[in-house]
């Protein structure tokens, strides 16, 4: 049983603003509820007021405007598994929706309440690092944009001012010529890790390539330095180099070790999963380069 | 007669279609669709587990899409259409996957199965069709701890009319 509260439905960003300025602490953004009813039933989230969003039209928006993928805050991850426009522009993303949770959780869920909750064990902020997407924010002070990179602060932490919300999230595609990989590894109904590689070959080098890696430590992290290391090489050399990026990537990803494995395992599967993304990439990938799916518990994977 | 334990600070009229009738009353804002159906209108088909999204047993079709009703406040199913077990045989009969999981045993305790069928007759809705892998990602969100999976399996693809599928796809 959830302890009673109030529910405020307001129709513009304006009002929602308002209503959260006005009530600071005690007012919750409420939008698919799957994390945060969650928190409420076991004590750790005390909210008065529910500030139901999902009124607000711009919020549940999916258009093309032919650079960007316009993502509504409130778009369920079903729909972003399922979307036309996002498996032609963002099969990447398509791919990273399919995991999250369960069908039941991605039919309730929403990417604008996966972003602002910021668990570290999440999908699809990793593969929208590579995508340099763009969130957009709204309050009392009007609308700014800030990269994806940069509204991620921390473990549950991200750039909101009071006031203010999330209300989408802009996509590039992947330019013409790259290709993208993502990878994870799941124990407990959230990824243990993951990586999302794009990658522009040439021949068999890596003529670019972006990397992020998500779940490691507090927060989905770009690997610009990896990255700019990895530019030019032939793709053996490239896996080699990753094989070798441990201590980049211990100072860079702040590993934490936990119930899911230690900090030095972590290190470990993230130059595993790094070499796989990235030779996912390549047309004609690997026979190493699979994902290991949601698995489940007894289900099996055929 | 649900008891308010804690006295409710709002209510909301709500107008539902569950299982194809129609039902208007005030819900507070709190509750959960769980509560709403097992406690308001005494619809017991549908079983309260982990009450954390992951186990399945409490799974509902709003709109033919599934949610876990433990996690799913009431209100927002205003003037949806809420399937629950108790709405799948049409009358005297029985829907196919019911027949399905009775034929094959598709349970042991029989406590998942109300959330095992209705996540199979949304994943049926769906697709009716689906191949293993696709069966599999789609119910690995519903957990049966006394282990009935290859029961289960065997009976949503009786019911999709691929009984074949089911021993042929696992095993290769």
């Amino acid at each position: 049983m959830l302890k009673p509260f109030r529910l405020l439905r307001p129709a513009t960003i304006e009002e929602a603003s308002r209503e959260l300025t006005r009530l600071g602490d005690q007012a919750k953004v409420y939008a698919g509820g799957v994390e945060l009813l969650l928190l409420m039933r076991h004590g750790m989230v005390e909210a008065e007021y529910l500030v139901d969003i999902k009124r607000i039209p711009e919020m549940d928006v999916l258009s093309w405007d032919g650079q960007h993928l316009r993502i509504g805050a409130c778009v369920t991850h079903r729909t972003l598994e399922d979307h036309r426009l996002v498996a032609e522009h963002l099969p990447l993303l398509a791919e990273a929706e399919r995991h999250v949770g369960n069908v039941r959780v991605r039919s309730q869920g929403t990417l604008g309440g996966n972003l602002c909750f910021a668990d570290p064990h999440a999908d699809p902020g990793t593969v929208l690092l590579v995508h340099e997407a763009t969130v957009t924010l709204a309050g009392a002070n009007g609308r700014r944009e800030l990269p994806l990179a940069d509204f991620f602060r921390g473990m549950y932490d991200v750039a909101l001012e009071e006031g203010e919300l999330l209300t989408g999230v802009s996509v590039p595609p992947l330019p013409a010529g790259w290709r993208g990989g993502y990878q994870r590894f799941e124990q407990f109904y959230r990824p243990t890790l993951n990586v999302a590689a794009a990658v522009r070959a040439d021949g068999d080098r890596l003529a670019d390539v972006r990397l992020a890696a998500g779940c490691v430590g507090p927060q989905a992290t770009r690997l610009s330095d990896l990255e700019q290391r990895l530019r030019g090489l032939p793709l053996a050399d490239a896996l080699r180099l990753v094989g070798e990026s441990a201590p980049y990537l211990e100072q860079r990803l702040e590993p934490i070790g936990d119930l899911l494995g230690s900090a030095a395992f972590k290190i470990h599967l993230t130059k595993v999963l790094i070499g796989r993304a990235i030779t996912q990439t390549l047309p004609s990938p690997a026979a190493f380069a699979v994902t290991v799916g949601p698995g489940g518990l007894g289900w099996g994977n055929p | 007669m649900i008891t308010e334990a804690i006295e409710t600070l709002q209510t909301i009229p709500v107008l539902l279609a569950i299982n194809g009738q129609e039902w208007t009353g005030e819900v507070p804002v709190e509750e959960v669709l769980l509560e709403t159906l097992r406690q308001r209108l005494g619809l017991t088909g549908t079983k309260r587990s982990c009450e954390a999204e992951v186990c399945g047993a409490c799974t509902v079709l709003i709109d033919g899409q599934p949610v876990s009703s433990c996690t799913y406040l009431s209100f927002e199913a205003d003037g949806k259409q809420v399937t629950t077990v108790e709405g799948l045989a049409q009358s005297d009969k029985l829907d196919p996957l019911q027949e399905a999981f009775i034929r094959n045993v598709g349970a042991q305790c029989g406590y998942c199965t109300p959330g095992q069928l209705m996540a199979a007759k949304a994943l049926l809705l769906r697709n009716p069709h689906p191949t293993y892998g696709e069966m599999s990602d789609w119910m690995s969100g519903n957990i049966c701890r006394c282990g009935c999976y290859v029961a289960i399996a065997q009976s949503i693809f009786e019911a999709a009319d691929a009984p074949h599928l089911a021993a042929a796809q696992q095993a290769g």
